[in-house]
């Protein structure tokens, strides 16, 4: 009954009953589309390293993550190949780097060179011809959401990178990295791009055998080779993203929005559900002189509050699937991992009490001698 | 109507309440003894209820009159567990109450009491079958179906069968009445407090409620105490008691010790 009840009240007042549960919404929606493109975010910026099939990661001497690596010398590959847990060892190069477009002006691209024939830490998802392109001299491949940056080339075109000719050969699909457009081109074009010598390379991928103890391994390396910096591929993908989020403010706007869609989304829930009360005030204290305990009140404000959260969250993920349909495929980038609605849905709840809490406060000072007056 | 009346007590769903010996015959359903309430602004404390010491007896209906602010809804809900009393002891069945926490005091409330407040003060979310039940099951759980058929076959005695599914706001202001005088009764109560029941009601209305209150009265477990400064409802009363500027000036019981009996036949005829 006291659930019953609960619900009745709701309904009866419709109009702040909707009023809370448009900011249960706001807070599912916002939030959740905030996090969505963060994540997305977040996996757009270590996208090279967590497709690039490679165990263990090493990068210069005293530098944590791609961005900030300098070069090694690419004989480093031939002494890897000395240890048995190691299945394959491949030097790339990462560089910034100018295209120029059709109208002139330069457009920064980046720089992804990949060794022939295994082309280890190459494009890994093609929309049109296949990533074989790369062993070809100047053949690059660019991703179809970047096209437009890029001034729409054409498969065949060629263009110039800091004054070399490239040729576009194919493109990808979602093969991209956070920041400037990603151009695949395999290492001797890319040496010849960027002036970084045949000896020397930025990074170097390992792939270790199946079964071998990753810590073990990276352990070895970092022995081998003490003059570097040896990293799992999930160390370094995490350091990326701290790098990212710290650097580039990414980070305090997401957190800040996120945080004005909390508190709008919890300043609805309060202000509707404490005007819910007080409008109530006559029937919370005539249920008190029926035989209501505090706690029987408690209960009714909380079901009160479950209700329009379950109610809220439907809509908020009702929208939220809309949303993340919509940008399905597009240039801006959203990822919601699986264990994030639940996470949400249980914070969304969280808020939804905290929301109620005032009401709650008002409705349990709520005397029974009331119903007399 | 008359079902009213004529329904047998065991045929009635009645929770156990923490005091057994509730509606005894021959005892006081109520006893307030010396029972003072004081209320206070932060600087002057007032004394609103001077005191008392009172047996209300089932099988009678007492009528309490008096005019505004002379401490009479003070008394009432004293003797209904609202109000906790700043002075005195309140017995309920010859057990002591006073002590009895919050909660204690809201499930004998909930158990033996029945309230009738001035214009119903129905909740508008309910519909008028829920309105009846709502106490029953207030303290979690489910309306037992012995529950609802009485509450049905209340409201259905009270000449509101058509509107059992009705919302309050559908009903007069004399169904109203009559739907809160079915939630009052619908846990078979010991002591039914009705506070004003006739004050929003035309004169026919107040005179069916009135009828429908005397015979609850006529019950030998049940008491009734009814608060009013209606004049239509004093000749319904067994017992009269006018109260003053906080204090009973005169009590039809013992007329002769706490009043003239001048004063009594005015009141009588007020």
């Amino acid at each position: 009954m006291r659930r019953h009840s609960a619900v009745r009240m709701l309904l009866h007042d419709r109009s702040t009953t909707a009023g809370a549960v448009l900011g249960v919404v706001a807070i599912v929606f916002l939030v959740g589309q905030q996090l969505a493109v963060m994540f997305g975010l977040l996996t757009l910026m270590s996208a090279l390293v967590d497709n690039s099939g490679a165990d263990i990661w090493i990068l210069s001497q005293n530098s944590n993550n791609t961005s900030t690596a300098g070069d090694l010398p690419s004989r480093y590959v031939d002494r890897l190949a000395g240890l048995a847990d190691i299945e394959w060892a491949q030097p790339v190069i990462y560089s910034a780097a100018q295209l120029r477009l059709r109208s002139g002006k330069f457009q920064s691209v980046q720089i992804v060179g990949v060794t022939r024939p295994a082309l280890s830490g190459g494009p890994w998802r093609m929309a049109q011809g296949g990533n074989d392109v790369l062993l070809e001299y100047d053949g690059v491949t660019v991703d179809k959401l970047d096209l437009v940056d890029l001034g729409n080339p054409q498969i065949g075109q060629v263009v110039e990178v800091n004054g070399k000719r490239i040729r576009i050969a194919g493109y990808t699909e979602g093969s991209r990295a956070f920041g400037p457009a990603v151009v695949f081109v395999n290492s001797t074009k890319a040496r010849e791009i960027t002036g970084i010598p045949a000896d020397r390379c930025t990074n170097i991928l390992v792939k270790l055998k199946p079964g071998v103890d990753v810590r073990r391994a990276q352990a070895e390396i970092g022995e081998l080779l003490p003059k570097t910096t040896v990293l799992t591929a999930s160390e370094l993908a995490g350091n990326i993203r701290v790098y990212n989020l710290t650097n580039t403010g990414i980070g305090s706007s997401f957190g800040f929005s996120t945080l004005i869609g909390i508190l709008v989304g919890v300043v609805i829930i309060t202000l509707t559900m404490y005007t819910n009360v007080l409008n109530r005030q006559r029937d919370f204290a005539v249920l008190r002189a029926l035989g209501a305990r505090q706690r029987d009140v408690f209960a009714i404000i909380l079901s009160q509050a479950l209700t329009i959260g379950c109610i809220g969250l439907l809509i908020g993920f009702f929208l939220l699937a809309g949303f993340l349909f919509g940008v399905k495929g597009s240039r801006l980038p959203a990822n919601l991992p699986l264990w994030l609605p639940p996470a949400h849905a249980l914070f969304t709840f969280l808020l939804c009490f905290l929301g109620s809490a005032l009401a709650l406060r008002r409705a349990l000072k709520i005397e029974p001698a009331s119903a007399f007056r | 109507m008359d079902t009213l009346m004529e329904s047998p007590k065991s045929e009635v769903q009645s929770p156990k309440s923490d005091v057994q010996s509730l509606g005894a015959p021959g005892t006081p359903v109520l006893r307030l003894e010396e029972v003072t309430r004081d209320f206070s602004d932060g600087r002057v404390v007032r004394r609103v209820l001077k005191e008392t010491t009172l047996d209300i007896l089932p099988g009678e209906m007492t009528v309490l009159a008096g005019p505004s602010g002379s401490g009479k809804t003070t008394l009432l809900t004293i003797m209904g567990l609202v109000l906790k009393p700043s002075a005195g002891r309140v017995f309920i069945g010859g057990e002591d109450v006073t002590g009895f926490s919050e909660d204690r005091l809201a499930s004998l409330r909930q158990q033996r009491f029945g309230f009738v407040f001035q214009q119903a003060a129905l909740i508008p979310a309910l519909d008028v079958l829920d309105n009846v039940l709502v106490g029953t099951a207030i303290q979690g759980g489910r309306v037992l179906p012995r529950t609802r058929e009485k509450a049905l076959e209340l409201l259905t005695g009270l000449g509101l069968k058509d509107y059992v599914s009705a919302r309050p706001q559908q009903l007069s202001t004399g169904q109203q009445q009559r739907a809160g005088i079915a939630r009052a009764l619908v846990s078979d109560p010991i002591l039914l407090l009705c506070d004003e029941p006739t004050s929003a009601l035309d004169v026919e209305s107040g005179r069916v409620v009135l009828d429908t209150l005397k015979r609850l009265s006529r019950d030998p477990r049940r008491g009734v105490v009814l608060v009013t400064h209606d004049p239509r409802v004093f000749p319904y009363a067994d017992r009269l008691l006018k109260m003053e500027d906080g204090a009973i000036v005169y009590d039809t019981r013992t007329a002769n010790q706490t009043s003239g009996p001048e004063d009594a036949k005015d009141t009588k005829q007020t």
